[in-house]
């Protein structure tokens, strides 16, 4: 039964964050969402802050494993990383372990960008289910 | 003389926020804003979110001790609590102790103010204290 039972969990695709390192359950109804800029929206100058916004789930900084808590990441023009991996931390995976729920991007040349938020865990793994928003494409004109 | 006053009035600034704030330092530059509704915003529903605005500073849990951070609390209806103790927890104080970035509030119909502070790990207000600005709004339904 328990066989059964456990087969029934990977096929329903949890098997996978399962077999992950880390494995920290975020609330079924959690949702990140990006709340400035819009989808298809022009930025002027290269400059802006972005508002990270999150339901259902708190923020709280890295290292810390209060429950149904994580900290923000913004991947720009990158796809989330594969499921059980640690999210990067590079040029295009900006981390906000300090509890930060707006990212300030300056310099941004002119040209087309993607920006999508994924919550990591005290360790920067996504949790289960992973918290991500959806994707969001902007645009800086030429300056 | 213009000089000596200047310095003056800053040694009574820090004379007062000594007094008057908690232990907790805040960057001097965190800024804490009611993302929406906007102020004078008439809204039909008496259920409705809130979007906390923060920069410049950090998010975290209650009973967290992480420098710069620190979690929301939603006053309605009510004036700036004392600075140097732990923000009351009634109707009034909505406290965001599990790191939570906005809200559903339900108020009665009528006219209603908003205002966010921040509190440390022990809920009291850092130093200097962070504060928005306090919006009113309308609410039918």
């Amino acid at each position: 039964m328990l066989r059964l039972y456990l087969l029934m969990v990977c096929i329903t695709g949890i098997c996978a964050g399962g077999a992950a390192a880390q494995n920290t359950p975020a609330p079924p109804d959690a949702q990140a969402y990006i709340i400035w800029p819009g989808d298809g929206q022009v930025i002027e100058g290269g400059r802006l802050w972005v508002r990270m916004g999150l339901k259902n789930m708190g923020v709280a900084p890295s290292g810390v494993s209060t429950p149904n808590t994580g900290h923000h990441h913004l991947l720009i023009n990158v796809d989330p990383p594969p499921p059980g991996e640690p999210i990067p931390n590079d040029r295009n995976h900006v981390h906000f372990g300090a509890g930060e729920t707006e990212a300030r991007l300056t310099d941004l040349p002119p040209g087309e960008y993607t920006l999508q938020m994924l919550l990591g865990d005290a360790d920067h793994y996504p949790h289960n289910p992973p918290i991500a928003s959806e994707k969001i494409r902007i645009t800086v004109p030429p300056y | 003389m213009n000089g000596l006053t200047r310095l003056l009035g800053l040694g009574m600034m820090a004379a007062a926020s000594s007094v008057f704030a908690g232990d907790t330092p805040a960057p001097p530059d965190a800024h804490l804003y009611i993302g929406w509704p906007n102020d004078g915003e008439a809204i039909d529903s008496c259920q409705f979110r809130v979007w906390f605005g923060l920069r410049h500073m950090g998010v975290a849990p209650a009973e967290i001790d992480k420098p710069n951070t620190g979690h929301h609390h939603l006053l309605i209806d009510v004036d700036l609590p004392p600075m140097d103790q732990p923000i009351p927890n009634d109707r009034n104080h909505l406290h965001f102790g599990g790191g939570q970035t906005e809200a559903i509030v339900e108020v009665s119909p009528g006219t209603h103010t908003l205002q966010l502070i921040m509190g440390d790990k022990d809920h009291i207000p850092h130093n200097p204290p962070v504060v928005s600005e306090k919006k009113t709004i309308t609410v039918r339904c």
